[in-house]
């Protein structure tokens, strides 16, 4: 009786041992792919590289036919070489440009009367004028300024003393910041549900949206001027 | 107890046990071919293969894209207009569309390692697109002439968010630790991050590992994406003295 016992146990144990083994390889081997709910991610994600594929594409057409055009000669190069450099500096905020985009005014609400709650976190931060344009940025905003400041590569918007300052000028209230781009959705995902206008209202903030057909960004003004950076020169 | 009671025992509980163990395996089976067929698993699957051939792809493009902005840059050498060939430098630089060095700062921003309380919020102690949008806009401010975040060049229109545990920054999604380079003067750049109140002091008070270094050379690599101008269009100044706004 115990013998028969033990041989069927060791049997059953042998080939538990087995299904178990067979059963790790099958989940780890599962594990190789990606979970299903990942779909929805890469989804989003192959339709931003399908954008930016399609873009890039179109700017190394546009560049070759330009340097082209700069081996023909002198006067053909300069004229590619300042169309170029045209693009390069819109880009980089040193020429004035505009577009379709939206303007946002900021400001404080005002105080409500007998409502019996003190405002003290009323007041407009740095942060909250840096999340606002990094949020924008993030929604493809193609240039954005606030209070006629461009906002470039090297921009801060940074509490000094009383005042914010944005490029080392110094803004005061109402801010306004506009941005070029698709009004709607620099608009919409500001405006998001739990987004940050939401969050601004949350913290006392008013902040008003208008799309607009066409705003105007002006150029960053100041002297370009590198003690630092050096170009690194190829061989 | 008879020796074919014994037996019989035994043949009993094989068979039992071999009835059990094909059911196992028949659903086991089953279960190991579903996995392999479920459409979704299929499907992303297939998108997964889309999406890394589209990142080599888009790869080579960046490499060429860099390749054909650095021949725009050459011809500055060449004979030229010197308004034109004085102003190519700075406008690139500034752009962010070339790679520089110089002195300054490398600042790493790392999750924390401490062991937190279970009921604790763990989102309290991870690296956010705020924190570094905190500590770039520092070095911004004490006068960083380039700023990169994991080798990304920051240029006017780049966003920094937040993509799950990644941080996504000109369409790249970024993964701790975060290797925040500038390019400035080391002591202004690390003296305004290490301030008392500053941002460094901010961070470690959420518990970030936070570490400045000052550098002697540091090299910022160039933008490699696309310059986008689906929106914007030049606007003289002109057209503002002619009222046409």
């Amino acid at each position: 009786m115990n013998r028969s016992f033990f041989y069927s146990f060791t049997l059953v144990t042998i080939m538990l041992g087995v299904m178990l083994g067979f059963q790790f390889r099958t989940t780890s081997a599962g594990n190789s792919v990606a979970a299903s709910d990942r779909g929805q991610e890469l989804a989003l994600e192959k339709k931003s590289l399908v954008g930016d594929l399609h873009e890039m594409q179109m700017e190394i057409n546009d560049l070759s036919t330009k340097l082209d055009q700069a081996g023909i000669g002198q006067k053909e190069a300069e004229e590619a070489l300042s169309i170029e450099l045209a693009k390069i500096k819109r880009f980089a905020g040193l020429s004035q440009v505009s577009g379709p985009g939206v303007e946002f005014i900021v400001q404080g609400q005002p105080l409500q009367a007998g409502a019996g709650t003190e405002h003290v976190l009323q007041n407009i931060t740095d942060q909250h004028l840096l999340k606002i344009v990094n949020e924008l940025y993030c929604a493809g905003s193609e240039a954005a300024a606030i209070n006629g400041q461009r906002i470039t590569a090297v921009s801060e918007v940074r509490l000094a003393g009383s005042h914010i300052n944005v490029n080392g000028t110094p803004i005061a209230p109402p801010y306004h910041i506009i941005a070029i781009g698709d009004a709607s959705a620099l608009k919409g995902r500001l405006e998001l549900k739990g987004g940050l206008i939401d969050y601004l209202n949350e913290c006392g903030i008013s902040i008003e949206a208008q799309e607009k057909s066409e705003v105007v960004i002006p150029a960053f003004t100041d002297k370009l001027y590198f003690e630092y950076a050096k170009v690194v020169q190829e061989n | 107890m008879t020796v074919f009671n014994k037996l019989k025992i035994f043949y009993w509980s094989i068979a039992l046990v071999s009835i059990i163990l094909g059911i196992i395996f028949s659903v086991q089976y089953r279960i190991a071919r579903d996995i392999q067929y479920i459409d979704s698993i299929l499907r992303t699957q297939e998108l997964t293969v889309q999406v890394d051939q589209m990142k080599k792809e888009r790869d080579v493009l960046q490499a060429q894209l860099t390749r054909m902005r650095g021949q725009f840059e050459n011809l500055s050498t060449g004979p030229l207009a010197p308004e034109i060939k004085e102003g190519i430098e700075p406008a690139f630089i500034f752009a962010g569309v070339t790679e520089v060095s110089g002195s300054g700062v490398e600042v790493t921003l790392q999750d924390s390692s401490a062991l937190h309380e279970p009921a604790e919020n763990p989102n309290f102690y991870i690296v956010h697109d705020e924190d570094i949008l905190k500590v770039v806009n520092e070095l911004k401010a004490a006068g960083a002439e380039a700023v990169a975040v994991n080798e990304q060049r920051l240029t006017a229109t780049t966003g920094i968010s937040c993509s799950g545990p990644a941080i996504s920054l000109n369409n790249k999604a970024l993964v701790p630790p975060f290797v925040i380079t500038a390019v400035g003067s080391p002591e202004i750049l690390a003296g305004a991050l290490n301030m008392r109140g500053g941002v460094v002091e901010f961070l470690q008070f959420c518990g970030i590992e936070v570490s400045v270094k000052k550098l002697e050379k540091i090299t910022i690599p160039a933008y490699t994406g696309s310059i986008k101008s689906d929106y914007i269009s030049e606007r003289d100044n002109n057209d503002i003295r002619e009222g046409l706004i």
